[in-house]
């Protein structure tokens, strides 16, 4: 039996694999499930921020950024796109 | 190339001479104010402490030479009416004026303005613009009939091609550009994507999830299309 780890590892890969597919909703619905196995994972928020702001819903993509910043501040590339999406 | 005075170097003022150096325009910047001259020395081309309502110090300043002036002092409303008049019988071609209300927008055209910019209601109104639709990024009004506007792809719009979707024939509107998001990997595992933008597509071009549309159009028509 797989351990909630395993799964959740394997659902934030396959969010990216559908990230780098252009299917940025199932990315989010995908990350949502991971979200109910884990919540302290930066890079969750991370891709969930990716998903958000590729559709342009840039709010959600804010909040998703300081989530994954407020889990791992030094977290280079949320810091990038946050600081980007605040500025424009 | 092309040659520019910034007269007053407050907050647009100073943007707009960095901007302008940015875009290796060579740049003459003036303020009557000493501390703002020296934040833009090495900055601009040349930074100039100089009371711009003076005819003679702006004449041997050799300012007649120079193609366009943006006058930049939203706060003294006299002095930038001044300026810009003095300006003109100068022979300066393009006098831009950025100004603080209706009635100094007036006096400024009578004045001989070529342009007159009002930055803080052109934002405020962008701004509105796109808090009352999220999904519109942009308006530029080219006319009183045409425009171009700046949108997210309506999802009714997804997974066609232009071809297809016969975008003219059924709204009126044609696709300048589409600006689109094109994911990889980075080399610490994480994804990311960058912006591209397809000039000009073509018919066999689709339409894809997250895709920005740019659009020309009649404002009816794009009032349209902003609505599906």
């Amino acid at each position: 039996m797989k351990s909630e780890d395993g799964d959740f590892k394997e659902l934030i890969d396959l969010s990216d694999f559908y990230i780098l597919s252009q299917k940025y909703e199932e990315a989010i619905k995908i990350l949502k499930r991971a979200e109910r196995i884990k919540k302290v994972e930066p890079k969750l928020y991370y891709n969930l921020g990716i998903a958000y702001e590729a559709l342009n819903e840039l709010d959600d993509a804010r909040d998703s950024f300081r989530l994954a910043l407020k889990l791992d501040p030094d977290f280079k590339s949320a810091q990038e796109h946050l600081e980007k999406l605040i500025s424009e | 190339m092309k040659q520019f005075v910034v007269i007053g170097l407050g907050r647009f003022g100073s943007n707009i001479a960095r901007a302008l150096s940015e875009k290796n325009f060579e740049v003459l910047a003036i303020d009557r104010d000493e501390e703002k001259v020296k934040q833009m020395e090495g900055i601009v081309s040349q930074a100039v402490q100089l009371d711009a309502t003076d005819e003679r110090s702006l004449k041997e300043l050799g300012i007649q030479e120079f193609d366009t002036a943006i006058v930049s002092m939203g706060e003294h409303v006299e002095d930038s009416i001044m300026i810009t008049l003095t300006l003109k019988e100068l022979g300066i071609k393009q006098v831009i004026v950025k100004s603080k209300s209706d009635l100094h927008s007036k006096i400024l055209k009578k004045v001989g303005a070529d342009r007159i910019v009002f930055p803080e209601r052109q934002m405020a109104e962008r701004l509105a613009e796109s808090l009352a639709s999220p999904k519109i990024f942009d308006f530029i009004e080219l006319s009183n009939t045409y425009g171009i506007v700046e949108m997210v792809a309506p999802k009714k719009l997804l997974n066609k091609t232009l071809a297809e979707l016969k975008l003219r024939e059924k709204y009126g509107v044609s696709v300048i550009a589409i600006k689109r998001k094109v994911p990889y990997s980075k080399t610490d595992g994480t994804t990311d994507f960058k912006e591209e933008v397809v000039i000009g597509p073509g018919g066999s071009d689709d339409l894809i999830s997250g895709d920005i549309l740019i659009l020309l159009g009649r404002n009816e028509d794009l009032n349209k299309i902003k609505k599906l």
